[in-house]
C-alpha cells in the first residue's frame, strides 16, 4: 500500500513541477535556515567540558586590598584572586575536589637542540587534570608532594610532545620554561573546552574555548619567572595590570575552580566561602564588602555575556521563519490538495477510507518534505559557510556534522507531516457524493 | 461590504492561513528592520576623525612584566613625532575603534540631575592627531597635555574637550563651555571642566545606540601611569607617505620598546581607516543577514498569499460569473477581491503587529534591547498591506476576465 502511495505521489509531482518546486524551496529554505542557527546554538550552548563542567564551580568575591578611586562600585562579580587566597580555599579542602589555575602564554624549549614552541597553558594549584577531566595518554599528575616542594615537572600535550621530540611518548624528557629546566611527568591528550569558561573576564570576545597544551604547578612556574599571562588588579603602589610577569605576590591573577556534586555542597560551600572572604574583611584586608558568591560554570558563562546574544536571537528568528515557511506551505498544499477533490472524490467512491485518503496525502507531504530536506543539505552547508565567513567570534563553531545531518533528516521528515495534516485532513473530510457533484 | 465578508466567515481556512501567514510575516519584519536599524548606526554616523586613512595607529604594545615607564614611552611618542610626514603625534590610554582598553562610564551634570554613558580618550594632541573639528571653544593646553596622571587619570580633576551631542544632553540650554562634569556618581568622583567642544567623535562601545548617544565622547590630556597598553597615534601629512611612516612607526616602536614586549603577542599597526572597517565589520555582516531575511521573509509571504488567493478565486469561478452576469462589472470583480485581501490582510496586521510588540518586550526582558519605537509599527503595517495588494493583483485581474458565459456551465 505504502509503495502504491509513494507512485501515486510521484505521478502527482511530476503533474505541477512550477508549484512542487516552489513547495520543496520554501520548505528547503526554513529547514535550512533553522539549521543553521541550531547547528550554532548547539555548539556554543552545551557544557564546555561535557560532564565534567555542569559540577564545576568557580568562587567569585570582591578581594580588593586598597580603594580604588576611579571604580569603587563591584560593578560585577570578579573570580581572580591572589595567589594566597586561591591556596587558602584549596588546602582547605571543602569541595570534592578543588584547583586554582591561571592561562600562562610561554616559550618551550629543548635544553640541549634548538627546538622551541609557543605554547598557551594552565598554572595550576591543585589536581588540575582530574578536576578538570584532563586524559592522560602517557605519565602521571604531579603529586602532592611535588606541588608542595614545587618541584619543576610539567605536564604538556601530545601535539607539544610531538613539535619539540618527535614523539608523543615525552615522559621523562627535560624541556625549559622560563629560566629552569622542567621534567616532563605526563602527556596529556590535547584538551579545550568547547567554550571559553578559564578567565572569560580577561578575554572579552573570545567564545571558543582556549586550549590548554601544558599544566604546571604555579610555584614552580613562578620560580621559573613564568607567570600568567595576564595579572589582573595588582595592590598598591604596583601597576593596573601585567603581562607574563612572575612578580604578582601583590597581584590579583589566579581562578579558583571547585567540583561541587549536590545542592547542599553547594549551598555548604557558599557559606564556607562567605566566611573565609568575610574574614579576610574583618583583619582589614579586604576594604569593601567581599560579596562572595558561587557560580556554577553556565551562569558564570551566562553571566559574562560568553556567548553573544546574537546567537540565541539567530535562532528565535529562524525558529519564526521556518514556522512562517510551515504556514505558507501548509496553504499552497491545501489549496494543492483541494484542487484535486474530483480524484479523490472517485477514490472514496470507490471504497476508499478517510483514513486512506488522510495517509495517501501525509505520505505525499512527507515525501516533499525529504525532498526538501535533500534541498536544504546544500542550503544548510552553504549557510555554515556563510557563518564561518562572518568576522564574529563564534565562527568556527559553524561546522557540519553528522548530528547535523541526522538532525536534518528527522526534521524535514517533521516538517513535511506537521505542514500535510491540515490539507490532508481537510481533504478527506468532504463526503464522497459532494465531491463527484463538484468534480 | 457584507457580501465581502461573509463568504470569509463561511470558507474560513483560506483566509485564516492568510491571517497567520500575514501576521507571522509582520512580526518577523518589524523585529527585524528594527535590529537592522540599530546595526546601521555605528556605519551611518560620523565618527568625527579627519582623513581616516591618514592616520596611523600603533597598539597592542603590551609590556612583559611592569609596565612602560611614562619617560619610554614619551620618548617614543617624540621620535614618532620626528619621522618625516608626521603632522601630529600622540600617545594616548584609549582610542576610537579599539576595544583592547577602553574607558566608558556614566558622566553627570554637577547637581547629578542629567546622565550620559560616554566614552573617555585619554592622551596628549588627541585634537590635533585624530583631526577633531573644534566648534566651540579651545583646544587643551601644551601645559594640560604635559600632565602626568598618578595611575589611570580618570578620577583627577582637570580640562575635558566634549563632543556637541554631549553637550547637547547634558546643557541642554545650550552653555556647555565652562561648565563641570562628574565622573561617576561617588562623592570624591574627578570633576571635569568643558573647555571645548568637538562636531563628533563616536563612542567605541557599540550597541543599542541610537545616532546621538553613540556619540557621547569625551577628551582628556595627559598621560597615565602604569597604564598597561598605551596607543601611539601619527597624522600623516599626505596620503603619498602613509606606507612609509607606517614602516618608520613599527621600527621606531620595535626599536625602543621592541625588548620588553610580552612574547607571543605582536602589536598592531593599522591606518584608523583599517581599524574602523574591521571594528565595523560585524555590524555590516548583520546589516546583510538582517536584510537578507527580511527580504526573503516578505517573498516567502508574498508568494504564500498569492497561491492562496488565487486557490480562492478560483474556487470562486462560478459565483463572479453568476455575479458578472446579473450585472457586476470587470472593476466590481476587481475591487471587491481588493477589498477582500485589504479586510484579511489587514486582520493579519493588526495580530502581527501585537505580536511584534509582544516579541520586542519579551526580548527586552531577556536580552539587552530596547523598546521597538512605536514609528515602525505603521510602517510595517503599510509595507504588508501593500505585499498583500501587490499578491492579489493577479488572481483579481484573472477573475475579472471571467466571462458571464461561465455562470450558465454546470463548471
Amino acid at each position: 500500500m505504502f509503495d502504491y502511495y509513494l507512485r501515486l505521489a510521484w505521478r502527482r509531482c511530476r503533474q505541477n513541477l512550477a508549484m512542487v518546486g516552489l513547495l520543496v524551496l520554501t520548505m528547503a529554505i526554513g529547514i535550512a535556515s533553522t539549521m543553521t542557527a541550531m547547528t550554532i546554538f548547539g555548539a556554543l550552548s552545551g557544557e564546555p567540558l561535557p560532564g565534567i563542567s555542569a559540577h564545576l564551580y568557580v568562587a567569585t568575591m570582591d578581594a580588593r586590598e586598597a580603594v580604588d578611586k576611579d571604580s569603587p562600585d563591584y560593578k560585577r562579580p570578579d573570580s581572580l584572586l591572589k595567589f594566597a587566597d586561591a591556596k587558602a580555599l584549596v588546602d582547605a579542602r571543602h569541595a570534592r575536589q578543588q584547583v586554582a589555575v591561571a592561562n600562562s602564554l610561554t616559550t618551550f624549549g629543548r635544553p640541549a637542540g634548538k627546538q622551541s614552541a609557543q605554547a598557551y597553558g594552565l598554572m595550576a594549584y591543585g589536581p588540575v587534570l582530574q578536576t578538570f577531566g584532563v586524559a592522560l595518554r602517557y605519565g602521571r599528575p604531579w603529586t602532592e608532594a611535588e606541588q608542595t616542594a614545587a618541584t619543576p615537572v610539567v605536564v604538556i600535550d601530545t601535539e607539544v610532545a610531538q613539535k619539540l621530540f618527535g614523539t608523543q611518548d615525552a615522559v621523562g624528557r627535560s624541556v625549559t620554561l622560563g629560566t629552569h629546566s622542567f621534567r616532563v611527568i605526563g602527556v596529556s591528550e590535547p584538551w579545550n573546552p568547547r567554550v571559553q569558561m578559564i578567565e572569560v573576564q580577561q578575554n572579552p570576545g573570545t567564545v571558543i574555548g582556549q586550549k590548554a597544551e601544558f599544566f604546571v604547578p604555579a610555584q614552580a612556574a613562578l620560580d621559573a619567572g613564568v607567570g600568567p599571562f595576564l595579572a589582573g588588579e595588582c595592590g598598591k603602589g604596583a601597576p593596573v595590570a601585567s603581562f607574563q610577569s612572575a612578580a604578582v605576590a601583590q597581584c590579583r591573577w589566579i581562578e579558583t575552580w571547585l567540583r561541587l556534586d549536590t545542592p547542599s555542597a553547594v549551598t555548604g560551600y557558599g557559606e564556607f566561602l562567605a566566611g573565609y572572604a568575610n574574614a579576610q574583611q574583618d583583619a582589614g584586608r579586604f576594604v569593601y564588602p567581599p560579596q562572595a558568591k558561587l557560580f556554577g560554570t553556565r551562569a558564570w558563562l551566562t553571566l559574562n555575556h560568553v556567548v553573544p546574544d546574537d546567537v540565541r536571537l539567530n535562532l528565535l528568528l529562524a525558529g519564526a521563519f521556518l514556522l512562517l515557511c510551515l504556514i505558507n506551505v501548509a496553504g499552497l498544499l491545501a489549496a494543492r490538495f483541494l484542487r484535486r477533490q474530483g480524484d479523490v472524490a472517485i477514490r472514496r467512491a470507490l471504497g476508499a477510507s478517510k483514513r486512506t485518503v488522510f495517509v495517501q496525502h501525509l505520505v505525499e507531504t512527507g515525501v516533499l518534505g525529504l525532498l526538501g530536506g535533500v534541498l536544504a543539505l546544500p542550503l544548510t552547508w552553504l549557510g555554515l559557510w556563510i557563518v564561518r565567513m562572518q568576522p564574529v567570534g563564534y565562527a568556527e563553531a559553524a561546522k557540519f556534522s553528522p548530528g547535523v545531518f541526522a538532525a536534518l533528516f528527522v526534521l524535514s521528515l517533521a516538517v513535511g507531516l506537521v505542514v500535510g495534516i491540515l490539507p490532508a485532513w481537510r481533504v478527506c473530510r468532504l463526503p464522497p457524493a459532494l465531491q463527484i457533484k463538484l468534480g | 461590504m457584507r457580501h465581502t465578508v461573509k463568504p470569509l466567515l463561511h470558507h474560513r481556512m483560506m483566509p485564516l492561513l492568510v491571517v497567520l501567514q500575514v501576521a507571522l510575516a509582520c512580526a518577523i519584519a518589524c523585529n527585524a528592520l528594527f535590529l537592522l536599524q540599530q546595526k546601521l548606526v555605528p556605519i551611518l554616523t560620523p565618527d568625527g576623525v579627519a582623513q581616516p586613512q591618514q592616520l596611523v595607529v600603533a597598539w597592542g604594545i603590551a609590556p612583559r612584566g611592569n609596565p612602560w615607564p611614562v619617560s619610554t614611552l614619551r620618548q617614543s611618542e617624540a621620535e614618532l613625532g620626528a619621522i618625516p610626514g608626521v603632522t601630529s603625534a600622540s600617545l594616548a590610554a584609549s582610542w576610537p575603534m579599539q576595544t583592547t582598553a577602553e574607558m566608558n562610564g556614566t558622566v553627570l551634570t554637577e547637581d547629578k540631575r542629567i546622565k550620559a554613558s560616554a566614552a573617555i580618550y585619554l592622551g596628549d594632541r588627541l585634537r590635533d592627531t585624530l583631526g577633531l573639528k573644534l566648534v566651540a571653544g579651545r583646544d587643551f593646553s601644551a601645559r594640560e597635555d604635559a600632565v602626568v596622571y598618578k595611575g589611570v587619570g580618570v578620577g583627577t580633576d582637570g580640562p575635558t574637550i566634549i563632543t556637541q551631542a554631549l553637550a547637547n544632553r547634558l546643557f541642554p540650554d545650550g552653555h556647555a563651555l565652562g561648565q563641570v562634569i562628574r565622573i561617576g556618581e561617588q562623592a570624591d568622583a574627578g570633576r571635569r571642566t568643558v573647555v571645548g567642544v568637538v562636531a563628533h567623535l563616536m563612542r567605541n562601545a557599540f550597541g543599542q545606540d541610537s545616532r546621538a548617544s553613540i556619540d557621547y565622547s569625551m577628551l582628556f590630556p595627559g598621560t597615565p601611569t602604569d597604564w598597561p597598553v598605551p596607543i601611539f597615534g601619527v597624522r600623516v601629512r599626505s596620503t603619498a607617505e602613509v606606507a612609509g611612516v607606517l614602516k618608520a612607526v613599527k621600527a621606531v616602536v620595535q626599536r625602543e620598546l621592541g625588548p620588553n614586549m610580552i612574547q607571543g603577542v605582536d602589536p598592531n599597526y593599522h591606518t584608523y581607516a583599517e581599524m574602523r572597517e574591521t571594528m565595523l565589520a560585524q555590524p555590516k555582516a548583520a546589516v546583510w543577514l538582517l536584510s537578507g531575511v527580511s527580504l526573503i521573509v516578505l517573498l516567502v509571504a508574498l508568494v504564500g498569499i498569492m497561491g492562496m488567493t488565487s486557490y480562492w478565486v478560483q474556487q470562486r469561478t462560478r459565483q463572479i460569473g453568476i455575479r458578472r452576469a446579473l450585472g457586476a462589472r470587470r472593476e466590481h470583480i476587481l475591487h471587491e477581491l481588493q477589498l477582500e485581501n485589504l479586510l484579511v490582510v489587514g486582520v493579519g496586521v493588526l495580530l502581527g503587529l501585537a505580536c511584534a510588540y509582544g516579541i520586542n518586550l519579551w526580548l527586552m526582558r531577556h536580552y539587552e534591547l530596547t523598546r521597538l519605537p512605536w514609528h515602525y509599527l505603521p510602517f510595517g503595517a503599510l509595507l504588508m498591506l501593500l505585499l498583500g495588494q501587490l499578491a492579489v493583483l493577479g488572481p483579481a485581474l484573472r477573475a475579472a476576465q471571467v466571462p458571464p458565459v461561465v455562470a450558465t456551465r454546470s463548471v
